[in-house]
């Protein structure tokens, strides 16, 4: 009898393991698939940053260094692979087109141009996609980080390679370039 | 835990869904069975004796007729499932709206349904210039969201954008399902209810012998009525208590519930769609007053299909 219920006690807890284990592998599938629709807009991005180049370069050649900064910055995203790679790429690439945006108040004649006010409006619009779609992923990452952390997943967790995995927030980079004053020059 | 609630909530309508797929069959027959049962009764009274034909047997009539009941409402089930999304359309004039005719309207739609990871659904606009808004569809793909003119035009981005996340709101607690399903059913007890009334005035013009038959159509009136009013009032019961839900969802979604507030405050003001007059479609609407003289209220109250706005704006208020 005491064998029998032993026995039953193991399996509960085996089954019991084996849902946790589950449990988990569906949250960091979710986090993937909600970085798939981040996926859609970064390559939109992508599309879009080449034409604003050209279109930059017509009006404000010599401000070349912001320009080589906003292409390396692409090149560099679109030949990162994994979800980290590209988080930290695109977060590079925000803050170069962020910083090419600064740069061009300095030009009215381009602010006037048509083609160019056009493509800011796509690309701000692909921005507050981007946006979305990342407020999606990082509820989709918390949810996931939760589970790795908390008792008794995370027991289950640290055994098979579970890790805490990153959000995707404003780079660094941009974050220090929005909290530091507005420098004034004479 | 809000995310919780919300997941029990689609859970529940998804069971309510069933509930009511299997109800309605269920009341049609008891329905019919009652029916029959006083034919085969009127015909029992010409057939003194023992040698009774099959038609005073009500069991058996019955059994022959559950067939023909089953595969009528699932026929009408089966054409209202993949038409109701085109006569929705029909019957209140609206007309799909593409990107490129209104990118506002379509970015607000497309971020909130990026930012919850849901599909988009279809968007439609009504031609008028009264503000109302409503959510349809059975699934991934009949979803849509139609809003009028009036509401596209009036209300400022925060505004709409917790108008949108509100009927999102209702498609993601699938609330629009369960109302469809049950809009469907009482669709078809409304039919009934017609043609047993129609053949009435028919039997009262036609030949004054046939005394019978007219109190059988008498009885079937009356238990369409009943069946109808019982179809209604389970109608109502289920769609008011969402309403809040959705707002709370909206308020998620958005993070802007003064912004909602706001809107139902203008919604409020005029949102009676000309157009639409049909109230099964009306039921739908984010705000559906009922024109009214009577003083009693709770008579409203008991068949509204929405809570009173100004309780959901003080419930808005509470949010912030």
């Amino acid at each position: 009898m005491g064998f029998i219920i032993f026995i039953v006690v193991i399996v509960i807890i085996v089954l019991w393991m084996v849902s946790l284990y589950n449990r988990l592998v569906s949250l960091r599938n979710r986090r993937q698939n909600a970085f798939a629709d981040i996926d859609v807009q970064l390559r939109q991005r992508h599309d879009l940053v080449p034409q604003i180049v050209e279109t930059v370069k017509g009006y404000a050649s010599h401000e070349r260094g912001v320009l080589t900064q906003v292409t390396e910055a692409r090149s560099a995203a679109m030949a990162a692979r994994t979800i980290d790679d590209k988080i930290v790429a695109e977060q590079q690439l925000t803050s170069a087109l962020q910083g090419l945006r600064v740069q061009m108040e300095a030009y009215p004649d381009l602010k006037a141009n048509q083609n160019f006010l056009q493509l800011q409006q796509e690309l701000s619009d692909i921005e507050n996609k981007l946006a979305a779609a990342r407020r999606f992923f990082n509820g989709a990452t918390t949810e996931y980080n939760n589970a790795v952390e908390t008792f008794p997943s995370n027991l289950i967790a640290s055994n098979f390679n579970f890790k805490r995995e990153i959000m995707f927030d404003l780079g660094t980079d941009s974050r220090t370039r929005m909290e530091e004053p507005p420098a004034i020059k004479f | 835990m809000k995310y919780i609630g919300l997941h029990q909530q689609i859970r529940r309508n998804n069971t309510n869904s069933f509930l009511l797929l299997v109800s309605f069959p269920a009341l049609l027959l008891g329905m019919f069975y009652v029916i029959i049962y006083f034919i085969a009764k009127d015909n029992a009274a010409e057939y003194p004796g023992d040698n009774y034909p099959m038609s005073i047997d009500h069991n058996a009539m019955f059994l022959a007729a559950v067939p023909f009941i089953l595969v009528s409402v699932a026929v009408w089930f089966l054409i209202a499932w993949a038409g109701h999304a085109t006569l929705i359309r029909l019957a209140t004039g609206a007309k799909s709206l593409e990107r490129k005719e209104n990118t506002r309207v379509y970015n607000l739609v497309e971020n909130l349904c990026i930012s919850k990871g849901m599909k988009m659904p279809k968007i439609n606009v009504i031609d008028d210039d009264s503000l109302n808004a409503f959510a349809s569809g059975i699934d991934e793909n009949s979803y849509s969201v139609t809003l009028s003119k009036g509401i596209i035009n009036k209300l400022n981005d925060d505004e709409l954008e917790g108008v949108i996340a509100h009927e999102l709101s209702h498609i993601r607690n699938r609330d629009v399902r369960v109302l469809i399903i049950s809009i469907i059913f009482v669709g078809i007890f409304a039919f009934i209810a017609e043609v047993a009334f129609r053949s009435l005035r028919f039997a009262g013009r036609g030949k004054k012998d046939n005394k019978g038959g007219g109190a059988i159509i008498l009885i079937a009136i009356v238990l369409t009525a009943i069946a109808y009013l019982i179809s209604m009032l389970l109608r109502f019961g289920i769609s008011r208590k969402r309403e809040y839900l959705a707002d709370a969802g909206a308020a998620d979604m958005t993070k802007k519930p003064y912004a909602l507030a706001r809107a139902l405050k203008k919604i409020s003001t005029d949102p009676y769609i000309e157009a639409v007059e049909n109230r099964d479609v009306a039921q739908l609407f984010i705000d559906n007053p009922r024109v009214s003289n009577r003083k009693s209220a709770s008579w409203d109250n008991l068949f509204a299909t929405h809570p009173p706005i100004e309780k959901r704006i003080e419930l808005l208020d509470q949010f912030v």
